[in-house]
C-alpha cells in the first residue's frame, strides 16, 4: 500500500514537472506567434481603419480611425493598372495550373518510374530552387536581351527586340515571364509528387499493366489518382499564389515593371513607403481586401476538389 | 545486390516514356546551358568581346571580372550612407542566413518535439493552428508586419528579422512532428527511470537522434535565406547582403567599370558558388529528406 502511495506521488511530481518543462519549452513559440501572427493579422485589420499623421511637434505619429484607406484602396483597386494587375494575376495562375502543374506531375511519373537518367533529371529539376532568384533571372534576362537577337541578326541579318524589351507590347513579356516562371518552377513540387507515386504498391502497377495500362494510361488511372490528395493540397494552399506571386517582375524589372501582380504591386509599394507610415492604412485596406476574396475562394476550390477529385479506385 | 535489385525494378520505356525522356532532356540541356553561358560570359572580356559575340559560349579572352567585384563593388545604402562592400556583404548575408536558417529550424524543431512527446491537450491546440495557418490564405499582410516590426523597434535590424523568423509555423513543424512521433518512447522511458530530466532526455537522446533531419532542414533554411534578397532590402536596408548587392548590380551600379554585363554576370557567380557547393556536399541529404518530409508532411 506505501508502494502505491509512493508511486502515486511520484507520478504527480513527474507530472508536474512534465508540465513544468512543457510550459517553459512552449512561452517563446506561443508568445512570436501571439506577436507575430495574431498581432501582425488584427494589426492587418485594424490599421486599413486607421488614419497616421505625422505630429510636427512631438515628432511623432498620431493614429485616428478613419475609413480612408479604405476609400484609397477601393480606388486603387478599380484603377486601370489593378485592373491589369487582376488580369494578369488570374491568367499567370490559371496558366500556371493547366500547364506548369500537368508538366510536373508528368516529370514526377517519370522520376517515380525510376525511368532512364531519372536521378539525374531529379538533381537538374531541383537546381533552380537552390540558385538566387535573382541569379537565374539574370543569365535568363540577358540571355534574352543580349545573346538571342544578336546571335538572330548574326545568322539572318534581321534586327529584333529582346521578348522582354519594355517597348514590345505587354503580351511578349509576359510570355518570357510565364515561360521563366514554369521552367523555374518544379523544384520541392516534383519531389512532392514523386514520392507519393513511388509509394504506389507494386501489385496495383503490375495488375493494371497486365489490364493494358502501360504508359499514359498507367500514369492517368494509377499515379494521378495516387497523388491526388498531395495534389490537392497544393492546388489549395496554391490560391494564395494568386495574391502573392510576383511572377518574378521585381526581380525582372525592379519597381518599373511593363505590368504588374497583386504580389508585385504589394510588394512594390511596401518598399517604396517603407519608411513612410502615413501610406500604410492604405496598403493595409489593399491586403485586407485581397484577403477577403482569398479566403472564400481557397475553401470554395477546396470543396470543389474534395467533390470533383478522382477516386483511387 | 540491392543495387542489382533497384536496377531491375526500372522500367523500359514505351512511346510516352520516350517523349518524356525529350522533354526532361531538352529542360536539362537548356538549364545547364544558361548556367554554363553565364559562367563563362562573366570571363569575357566586357566591351568588345562581349558586345560583339554574346551567344559564344567560351571567351577568347579570359578577364578575370569577379576580381574587379571584390576589388571595388559596393552598396551604398540611402539610410546611412556608408560605402558596404563584398566583404561586409558576404559578413551580412552570413548573419543573417545562419541566424534566420537556425531560428526557423530550431523553434519548429522544439515545439514538435514538446507537442508530439507531451500529451497535453494544448499539443492538440498547436498542431490544429499549424494545419489552420497553412490552410487560411491571410495574404496582404506585409504593411502590417513592416509597421509592427518598426514599432517594436526591429525595423532595419539583423536581429530583427532572426526574432520575426523564430515561428513554429509551416511545413517543417509537420516533419519534425512525425519524426518525433515515431521515435520509440523506450529510449526516453529508460533515462526517466536512471533520474534523467526532461531537459537532459531532450538535449542527450532525443535531439542528437534527429540531427540529420534538423540538419537538412536548416541546410534547406540557409540556402533559402541565402538566396533571398527582397526580405533584407525591405526590413534591414542598412545591412545588404550580396544577394541585395547583385540586385543592385543588376539593376544598375554607380560604381565605375562595373556598368557592363560581364561584370553583373561574375557577380551571379559569387553568389552561387557558395551554395553549389553546399548543394553538392549535401546533395543526397537534401533531395531525400525532403521526400521524407513530403510523405510525412
Amino acid at each position: 500500500m506505501q508502494t502505491v502511495t509512493n508511486k502515486a506521488k511520484k507520478g504527480k511530481i513527474g507530472l508536474k514537472k512534465d508540465l513544468v518543462f512543457y510550459c517553459l519549452m512552449l512561452i517563446w513559440p506561443v508568445a512570436q506567434f501571439c506577436v507575430f501572427y495574431i498581432g501582425v493579422n488584427f494589426n492587418s485589420f485594424f490599421l486599413a481603419f486607421r488614419n497616421i499623421t505625422m505630429d510636427i511637434e512631438s515628432r511623432s505619429y498620431v493614429y485616428t480611425w478613419s475609413l480612408d484607406g479604405i476609400k484609397k484602396a477601393w480606388e486603387t483597386v478599380m484603377s486601370p493598372e489593378i485592373i491589369q494587375a487582376t488580369k494578369m494575376s488570374v491568367l499567370a495562375w490559371i496558366l500556371g495550373t493547366l500547364i506548369g502543374l500537368p508538366l510536373g506531375l508528368l516529370f514526377s511519373h517519370y522520376i517515380a518510374k525510376k525511368m532512364p537518367a531519372s536521378g539525374f533529371f531529379r538533381v537538374i529539376l531541383f537546381l533552380p530552387s537552390i540558385i538566387s532568384a535573382i541569379v537565374v533571372a539574370t543569365l535568363y534576362m540577358y540571355f534574352l536581351n543580349m545573346a538571342v537577337p544578336m546571335l538572330i541578326k548574326d545568322t539572318t541579318g534581321n534586327t529584333v527586340l529582346s521578348l522582354l524589351d519594355s517597348s514590345r507590347p505587354v503580351g511578349y513579356q509576359f510570355g518570357a515571364l510565364f515561360f521563366y516562371n514554369t521552367w523555374v518552377g518544379f523544384g520541392v513540387n516534383v519531389l512532392m509528387y514523386a514520392n507519393a507515386m513511388s509509394g504506389i504498391s507494386p501489385e496495383m502497377i503490375e495488375a493494371a499493366n497486365l489490364d493494358g495500362a502501360t504508359g499514359f494510361k498507367e500514369f492517368w488511372h494509377i499515379s494521378l489518382p495516387q497523388v491526388f490528395p498531395t495534389l490537392s493540397v497544393f492546388i489549395v494552399t496554391g490560391i494564395a499564389g494568386l495574391f502573392t506571386n510576383q511572377f518574378s517582375l521585381f526581380t525582372f524589372y525592379g519597381s518599373d515593371a511593363p505590368f504588374q501582380t497583386f504580389g508585385y504591386y504589394l510588394y512594390k509599394e511596401t518598399l517604396a513607403h517603407s519608411t513612410d507610415l502615413p501610406e500604410f492604412p492604405k496598403l493595409a485596406a489593399f491586403g485586407l481586401m485581397m484577403a477577403v476574396v482569398a479566403i472564400p475562394l481557397t475553401f470554395a476550390v477546396r470543396w470543389g476538389l474534395e467533390k470533383l477529385g478522382p477516386k483511387e479506385d | 545486390m540491392e543495387k542489382i535489385k533497384n536496377r531491375s525494378k526500372k522500367v523500359a520505356l514505351s512511346a510516352f516514356g520516350i517523349i518524356l525522356l525529350v522533354v526532361l532532356a531538352i529542360y536539362a540541356v537548356s538549364l545547364l546551358g544558361l548556367l554554363l553561358w553565364g559562367f563563362f560570359a562573366s570571363f569575357k572580356e566586357p566591351i568588345v568581346e562581349f558586345t560583339d559575340r554574346p551567344y559564344q559560349l567560351f571567351p577568347q579572352k579570359w578577364t578575370f571580372n569577379i576580381g574587379k567585384i571584390f576589388n571595388s563593388f559596393y552598396v551604398k545604402p540611402s539610410t546611412t550612407g556608408k560605402n558596404v562592400y563584398v566583404e561586409m556583404l558576404l559578413v551580412y548575408s552570413l548573419l543573417y542566413s545562419v541566424g534566420c536558417g537556425v531560428a526557423s529550424t530550431i523553434v519548429p524543431c522544439l515545439t514538435a518535439y514538446v507537442c508530439a512527446r507531451y500529451a497535453f491537450r494544448f499539443s492538440k491546440v498547436i498542431y490544429t493552428v499549424v494545419i489552420v495557418t497553412m490552410i487560411i490564405p491571410l495574404v496582404g499582410t506585409l504593411p502590417a508586419e513592416l509597421e509592427l516590426a518598426t514599432r517594436l523597434k526591429l525595423y532595419d535590424k539583423i536581429y530583427g528579422l532572426w526574432i520575426m523568423k523564430a515561428h513554429f509555423l509551416g511545413m517543417y513543424f509537420l516533419v519534425f512532428y512525425n519524426v518525433y512521433k515515431a521515435m520509440p518512447a523506450s529510449y526516453s522511458e529508460a533515462a526517466k527511470v536512471d533520474g534523467a530530466s526532461n531537459w537532459e532526455i531532450m538535449v542527450k537522446i532525443s535531439l542528437p537522434l534527429t540531427k540529420n533531419t534538423i540538419l537538412t532542414v536548416f541546410l534547406i533554411n540557409f540556402i533559402g535565406f541565402w538566396n533571398d534578397y527582397q526580405t533584407p532590402l525591405l526590413y534591414m536596408p542598412s545591412y545588404p547582403t550580396m544577394a541585395k548587392g547583385l540586385f543592385d548590380l543588376v539593376q544598375g551600379t554607380a560604381v565605375a567599370g562595373l556598368q557592363n554585363v560581364p561584370s553583373r554576370l561574375a557577380g551571379t557567380v559569387i553568389v552561387t558558388v557558395p551554395i553549389l557547393v553546399l548543394f553538392l556536399a549535401f546533395q543526397k541529404r537534401l533531395l531525400g529528406s525532403l521526400t521524407v518530409g513530403g510523405v510525412k508532411g
